[in-house]
C-alpha cells in the first residue's frame, strides 16, 4: 500500500478517516515533521467548527 | 474502553497526562459535546487511556501532543453522535443535567464569525466541509454523497480547511 499523501492530515485533525485511514496516517504522521507542523496549526479548527454546529443546534450533544 | 490490564504504572502515566492536559481538554470536548457533562468526561478518560496504549509511538513535544490528543477526543465524540443516533432511546436516559446551558454571548459571535469566514469560501469548499465534518460524515461517506472519489473529497478538505483557517487568522480569531 503506498503511503497516504500529507493533506489526509486535515481530514486527519477533524477525526473523519475510517479506521484503517486512520492508522496508515497516523504511522505516516510519526515520522513526518511537515504533518506534525500542519496538525498543530490545524488543532483548533474543529472547536471553531463547532460553534457554527452549536447554532444550529444549541441542544446538540442531548438529542444527538 | 476497556481497563482491564492497566497497572499502577501505567496508572500513574494516564494521571500524568491528565494533569498535564486533563482540565483544557475537558474543557474543549466539554463544549463539542453540548455541555454534556458525563460525557465528557467519559471522553476525557477514552481519550488518555489510548494516548497511554499509543505511549511508545507518541511524539511527546507538548503541543504534538495536545493535538493528537484533540483528534483523538475528536473521533470519540463523532462515535459518541454516531451510536447515539443509531440507538435513540439510550439518550433518553442521560438525564436532565444534560441539557445545554450555552454561555450566550460570547459563543454566538464566534459562531457568527466562522459561519462568516464559512460564507466567504468558495462554494466547493463550503461544500466539502458542511457535507464532511457539519454533518458527521467519514470521507468515505461524504463521497458517496457527493459523487467524488474519496481521495478528492481529502484533498478538497485540505484545502477548505486551510482557506478557512487563513481567513480566521486574518479575522484575528484564532
Ligand atoms: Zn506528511
Amino acid at each position: 500500500m503506498s503511503p497516504p499523501p500529507h493533506h489526509e492530515v486535515a481530514a486527519y485533525a477533524l477525526g473523519l478517516l475510517d479506521p484503517e485511514d486512520h492508522e496508515a496516517f497516523e504511522s505516516h504522521l510519526v515520522e513526518c515533521v511537515d504533518c506534525q507542523a500542519e496538525l498543530r496549526e490545524l488543532a483548533d479548527v474543529p472547536a471553531l467548527l463547532d460553534e457554527i454546529r452549536r447554532r444550529r443546534s444549541p441542544l446538540e450533544g442531548r438529542q444527538g | 474502553m476497556d481497563p482491564d490490564g492497566i497497572n499502577e504504572r501505567d496508572e500513574r502515566m494516564i494521571h500524568a497526562l491528565y494533569e498535564a492536559f486533563g482540565s483544557r481538554l475537558l474543557h474543549h470536548v466539554r463544549r463539542a459535546t453540548g455541555n454534556d457533562h458525563h460525557w465528557a468526561e467519559d471522553v476525557v478518560q477514552e481519550t488518555l487511556v489510548r494516548a497511554w496504549r499509543h505511549a511508545g509511538k507518541l511524539n511527546k513535544e507538548p503541543g504534538m501532543l495536545w493535538a493528537w490528543l484533540l483528534t483523538v477526543a475528536r473521533r470519540i465524540i463523532i462515535d459518541g453522535r454516531r451510536r447515539r443516533r443509531a440507538r435513540p432511546e439510550e439518550v433518553e436516559d442521560t438525564g436532565l443535567e444534560t441539557v445545554s446551558v450555552p454561555d450566550e454571548s460570547e459563543q454566538t459571535i464566534a459562531a457568527m464569525v466562522v459561519a462568516d469566514a464559512l460564507e466567504r469560501l468558495s462554494a466547493e469548499h463550503r461544500e466539502v466541509i458542511e457535507e464532511t465534518y457539519l454533518k458527521d460524515r467519514t470521507i468515505n461517506e461524504a463521497a458517496e454523497v457527493l459523487r467524488i472519489p474519496p481521495g478528492t473529497v481529502k484533498s478538497r478538505l485540505y484545502y477548505a480547511i486551510r482557506a478557512l483557517r487563513k481567513d480566521l487568522k486574518e479575522k484575528g480569531v484564532t
